[in-house]
């Protein structure tokens, strides 16, 4: 197979009929998915994205069989040439649809997103965008709104004015209630002007609050799905409060939509480090041998922000920083640091991996977690001081918590999580802290704590992609004396490219219909589970959360409960 | 007590600010425990040369702790000349006082005598060497450096010609030109014949005088040509043995061309002096990052339990030079590549990489267990060797010389200047491990380097992102001897984007990014060790007999039908040949591929 160069992915199948219809059919027409062949280098023969077995795409949501994808497999190509032909003579049509397009997600990150991909040819070549929203506005006036937020990628800025240009073109505009089926149906007929009777899937990203979604989901699908390809959904967090309002919330959802049109986005998964992380474990023979309870000693998934609500608090003190960040973001990259090696790279296969270390995980107790709030200072306001913040919130800001799962691989072994609004930085990484050398030859040179200099293997999420494992290093000169150097791979020296943001790979999988990064119905339920019985606990127990001041490092409260584990947090250590 | 305990402060040292202030807050405490700045060596108290009641309870944890209740800038110096001067009586412990041991100080000295000062070797790395450790405040209070040769000279003629040598530390420059003059008041010269015991019987004469009645510790290092070693130390040792302290020899390669000839050079050492005064220098073992790799191994958990044919599919011993013997044949064409950096200092790097964890890190256990490599390994056979010479290359407009064309070489010598060798060892944790080895002159660079090849990842999920060869996509990791000292592992990785390629990126330790500070002349850790009597880094006689009867028969075999070697070019990679012997054991080598 030849190498498919793309800076978009190989699974770029679904939209292969627009390139097909350019010319007739040879397998060696893959290679010209390439544009532009990437600038990067080629170490491998390297198929971009693998998504092997796309075709369960063809379950078009909507029970239309999609012809174009067979041609992901290999052998299938010759038998199914005939039914390549198809597609050539119904050209596809994507339609996206950002409904909740005046607010601040959609304008801060969704069109950006969307244009990024448009300018590295990711789109497909007939595509129209449509904001959705309740605003009176213009297509004119949308195009406005948005063309303040689109910037183009640092590493190429050639022609970005009339590349934006062409993609403001594509963008319209349809103002509508969230819960009207007359005003889907209006924007229905004007989709269906645009497609212009080619085969049409529909993207519905529904950036609204979770009190109008199924609202918007009954309307959008009953009134404005698609008649002859897919239509899909990606939701937003918040999934529910709770185990019972996630149900409930996925119950209506089925009620409009299968499963499988339902993408459930967590732009944590689709981080590059995160996303790496899969690699790293899988693709290299020095890291696995490490990854159980024989070698790793804690894991510590670390989330912190330096600012604090300022002004926006109302939605958040609704939830709080354990179902705002923990419930689903570090849950998340947890299951995925802990899984099984799945079967393949499939979304089903590594989704069922996912599901099973979530089963594993015990319920977290009251006395696992601790909880803080931010305090004011003399130039920065607490989080209750915030206007939108009830004056006697308990609502954690900051929340530590000592997870554990139940498996053969991991016993025994804490898994720490901690999440916090202004705080001192702002960070995500994941830390992995290895045992003690048994039997250390070096001890004397270690001091009292052999834990103090173990090896550690973090990645950094964010700011500052980076990886690095810290080792012992006999420091250079005539004594033996022993420090902890870094080997490290810091990704702005390594890859000068910038690196997109996650919400692109997260909407160009949605488009691809590559379920990988998105939450399914049962990892949701498994998630919540574990959450559930602590938040309610919290809640009629009114736990006060131990205040911290802004701009601090947290409640020490962190430290002892750490300590109980005997771990000790390693993002606040002299040396990081 | 281990190896490691802490017993000597340079004065001058810590440069590493953090600990340093660390130190002045808790300079008793930095005494007993392991975070202490010091650039020279900790080391083991046994002065085995020595008839005296030792200092040994310095070194004890219990003892120390009383030290220490002496005012803090005492326990340095305590400490430091705990090992120095054997005090005559162990002192009672309350009156151990800064004033006592300045007696003890005042009472013991350490003479080293180069022999052969007027060699190559002398000057460029001895002397030089010698004064960095003065330098660094490493030597003792006492000590007289003696230059013997045959060469008429008179002391200050010795002193212009070092001089022309020495040099500070890059990151000290300061009093350095204060520091070089009273070193040289220190060094004196002696001419006489190598095989003379009249000469070294005046040469002790007048180490006599400037040890003035203190206890004479003395260190000979031979830099002279193997013909004369046993005459040199035979002399030395009857008519210039420190009467009441220890008295060392160092000596340089060759040991022997075979195992014959180092079996009688050992025996013929041995009557003058014992095992533990011999101390074969390997300057190899004194690298940096030689050193570092015990380090690696046995003070992280996430390499141990990879060092083993379960997860490692070969080693590689690396070494080039980018130069030819430039009119120094002579002695090489005697010897041979083999001989010369693969018997020795590769064979003793792979004993290091692949040794059991030892008891301690005491030298003894140490060396018992690269022995017990050394012993599992299979002798070297004629068809996993490949040799080489270079010839003649112009490139540029420059020619530069074959090997023969060296006026000091026979022009139809079939000496190698190249070779590449398949070891095993055929123990439980490395069996079917090939083990290659590379040395070269006239290459196309210079490098010493140790890389670590992993097997692939069995059922790896990426295996479509990785192209046929599974094989190319390994782990690798690279300690880099020199230059510029580096660790680095070489880890698959996704290349960020919008796609899933991966590629491999290197988690990296550049040391000169990492540590500022210069990092010291194999030489100086070597010479240092020596004074202390450390033999860690030093080779034992049944080492170097199981280090021989590895490659003797090859050797042997070489000569006796007269293998021809493969030609290269000058400043080239190197016969072709080496990549043939890899690939017979499924190895490619790693320094060079398109990316290293």
């Amino acid at each position: 197979m030849a190498t498919q160069i793309s800076p978009c992915s190989s699974s770029s199948t679904t939209f292969s009929p627009s390139s097909l219809n350019q010319e007739p059919f040879s397998s060696a027409k893959l290679v010209n998915f390439s544009r532009k062949s990437s600038p990067s280098r080629w170490v491998f023969k390297i198929h971009s994205r693998i998504n092997p077995k796309n075709q369960f795409e063809l379950k078009s949501s909507n029970g239309y069989p999609l012809n174009a994808v067979s041609l992901q497999d290999g052998a299938a190509e010759k038998p199914l040439a005939k039914e390549i032909v198809l597609p050539e003579q119904t050209e596809s049509n994507l339609s996206v649809t950002v409904v909740g397009a005046s607010g601040d997600l959609a304008k801060k990150k969704i069109f950006p997103a969307l244009f990024a991909l448009f300018y590295e040819d990711c789109l497909p070549r007939n595509f129209v965008i449509f904001g959705y929203a309740r605003t009176k506005m213009t297509d004119e006036e949308l195009r406005e709104t948005i063309s303040r937020t689109l910037t183009c990628r640092i590493d190429k800025r050639e022609n970005c004015g009339d590349k934006m240009e062409e993609f403001l073109q594509r963008c319209f505009y349809h103002s509508g209630q969230y819960n009207s089926e007359e005003n889907f149906a209006e924007l229905d007929s004007k989709l269906k002007h645009k497609e212009d009777g080619k085969l049409s899937n529909r993207l519905f990203y529904l950036s609204i609050p979770p009190n109008i979604f199924v609202d918007s989901v009954r309307c959008a699908s009953g009134k404005a799905s698609s008649k002859t390809g897919w239509t899909r959904v990606i939701v937003e967090k918040p999934f529910g409060r709770d185990s019972e309002s996630s149900a409930e919330l996925t119950r209506s959802l089925k009620k409009y939509l299968a499963e499988d049109q339902i993408f459930r986005i967590d732009h944590y998964l689709g981080k590059e480090l995160v996303e790496n992380l899969s690699v790293l474990r899988f693709s290299n023979l020095v890291f696995e041998p490490l990854w159980s309870r024989n070698y790793i000693r804690n894991v510590q998934f670390i989330f912190s922000e330096d600012f604090g609500t300022e002004g926006r608090g109302g939605y958040f003190d609704n939830y709080g920083i354990i179902r705002d960040i923990m419930q689903n973001h570090l849950l998340q990259i947890l299951a995925l640091f802990a899984m099984e090696t799945p079967v393949s790279l499939d979304a089903e296969d590594i989704r069922n991996e996912k599901v099973k270390v979530l089963k594993s995980m015990r319920r977290l107790k009251l006395e696992d977690v601790v909880i803080g709030q931010y305090k004011g200072g003399k130039s920065y306001l607490g989080y209750t001081e915030d206007p939108t913040v009830p004056n006697d919130s308990l609502t954690p800001t900051f929340a530590a918590a000592a997870l554990f799962i139940d498996n053969a691989r991991w016993d025994g072994v804490p898994f720490l999580m901690k999440a916090g609004k202004a705080l001192n930085t702002r960070r995500a990484e994941i830390r992995v802290q290895f045992r003690h050398v048994p039997g250390n030859l070096y001890k004397k040179n270690f001091g009292m704590d052999m834990d103090k200099a173990t090896n550690e293997l973090v990645l950094r999420v964010q700011p500052d992609e980076a990886i690095y494992l810290k080792i012992n290093n006999k420091v250079p000169g005539l004594g033996m004396r022993l420090d902890r150097s870094d080997l490290n791979l810091l990704y702005s020296m390594r890859y000068p490219k910038e690196i997109p943001d996650a919400y692109e790979r997260l909407l160009l999988d949605a488009i691809e219909g590559e379920r990988r990064l998105f939450i399914r119905s049962d990892e949701l339920d498994a998630a919540w589970s574990i959450f559930t019985p602590l938040l309610k606990e919290l809640e009629t127990k009114k736990i006060a959360p131990e205040l911290y001041p802004y701009g601090s490092r947290g409640p020490v409260g962190a430290h002892y409960l750490a300590a109980k584990y005997n771990v000790r947090w390693g993002d606040v250590t002299g040396e990081e | 007590m281990a190896t490691f305990a802490p017993s000597t402060h340079c004065p001058s040292s810590s440069p590493y600010s953090n600990d340093s202030s660390v130190i002045n807050r808790f300079h008793q405490r930095v005494a007993l425990s392991s975070i202490r700045p010091k650039q020279c060596r900790p080391r083991k108290l046994s002065l085995q040369q020595s008839s005296r009641p030792k200092a040994v309870q310095l070194q004890d944890g219990a003892s120390t702790k009383k030290a220490s209740s002496a005012k803090s800038d005492g326990v340095v110096n305590i400490l430091k000349d705990g090992i120095l001067s054997v005090p005559p009586v162990t002192p009672p412990e309350e009156s151990i006082d800064v004033a006592k041991f300045d007696y003890d100080k005042e009472n013991s000295t350490v003479s080293i005598t180069v022999v052969g000062a007027s060699g190559d070797l002398a000057k460029k790395k001895i002397f030089p060497a010698l004064f960095a450790l003065y330098y660094e405040g490493c030597l003792p209070k006492h000590f007289t450096i003696f230059g013997y040769a045959r060469s008429k000279m008179s002391d200050a003629e010795l002193r212009t010609m070092v001089s022309k040598t020495l040099t500070c530390r890059i990151d000290k420059r300061e009093n350095c030109g204060e520091k070089m003059d009273q070193f040289l008041e220190r060094c004196f010269y002696h001419s006489g014949q190598y095989d003379s015991q009249e000469n070294f019987l005046e040469l002790d004469k007048k180490l006599k005088e400037h040890e003035d009645g203190r206890v004479a510790n003395r260190l000979y290092y031979l830099s002279i040509p193997p013909n004369i070693f046993i005459d040199a130390v035979k002399c030395a040792s009857k008519s210039a043995s420190a009467a009441n302290g220890w008295t060392r020899v160092i000596v340089e390669k060759p040991f022997g061309r075979d195992s014959e000839s180092s079996a009688a050079l050992t025996r013929s050492l041995k009557q003058y002096v014992d095992e533990d005064q011999i101390f074969r220098i390997d300057h190899y073992l004194g690298k940096e990052l030689v050193e570092n790799l015990s380090v690696l191994r046995f003070s992280n958990l996430i390499f141990e339990p990879l060092w083993s044919r379960q997860y490692i599919r070969n080693v590689q011993f690396i070494f080039a030079e980018d130069f030819g013997t430039e009119g120094r044949g002579g002695y090489f064409d005697n010897y041979g590549i083999i001989r010369d950096i693969m018997q020795n200092h590769l064979l003793q790097i792979l004993a290091l990489f692949a040794m059991e964890t030892p008891v301690s890190l005491d030298a003894e256990d140490i060396r018992n267990e690269k022995v017990k490599v050394l012993r599992s390994m299979r002798p070297l056979q004629l068809d996993d060797v490949v040799i080489g010479q270079y010839k003649s290359h112009t490139r540029g407009g420059v020619k530069y010389p074959a090997y023969t064309d060296d006026k000091t070489v026979p022009n139809d010598s079939l000496t190698p200047t190249f070779a590449a060798a398949a070891l095993f060892i055929d123990n439980a944790r490395w069996d079917g491990v090939p083990f290659l080895m590379k040395a070269g002159k006239a290459l196309h660079d210079r490098r010493a380097e140790i890389r670590v090849q992993f097997r692939h990842v069995p059922g790896n999920l990426y295996n479509k992102n990785i192209g046929t060869d599974v094989d190319l996509a390994t782990n690798e990791l690279v300690i880099r001897v020199q230059p510029d000292e580096a660790i680095y592992l070489k880890i698959n990785n996704k290349v960020p984007g919008l796609g899933m390629r991966l590629d491999r990126s290197n988690l990296n330790l550049l040391y000169a990014a990492r540590y500022a500070k210069e990092i010291p002349d194999a030489y100086e850790r070597l010479l240092l060790d020596a004074i202390e009597g450390e033999r860690r880094l030093f080779i034992r006689s049944d080492e170097l007999d199981a280090a021989w009867s590895l490659f003797t028969p090859v050797l042997t075999e070489l000569e006796k039908k007269k293998i021809v070697p493969e030609y290269y070019p000058y400043g080239s990679r190197g016969p072709v040949g080496s990549h043939y012997l890899a690939a017979r054991y499924k190895v490619r080598w790693g320094d060079v591929g398109s990316e290293q």
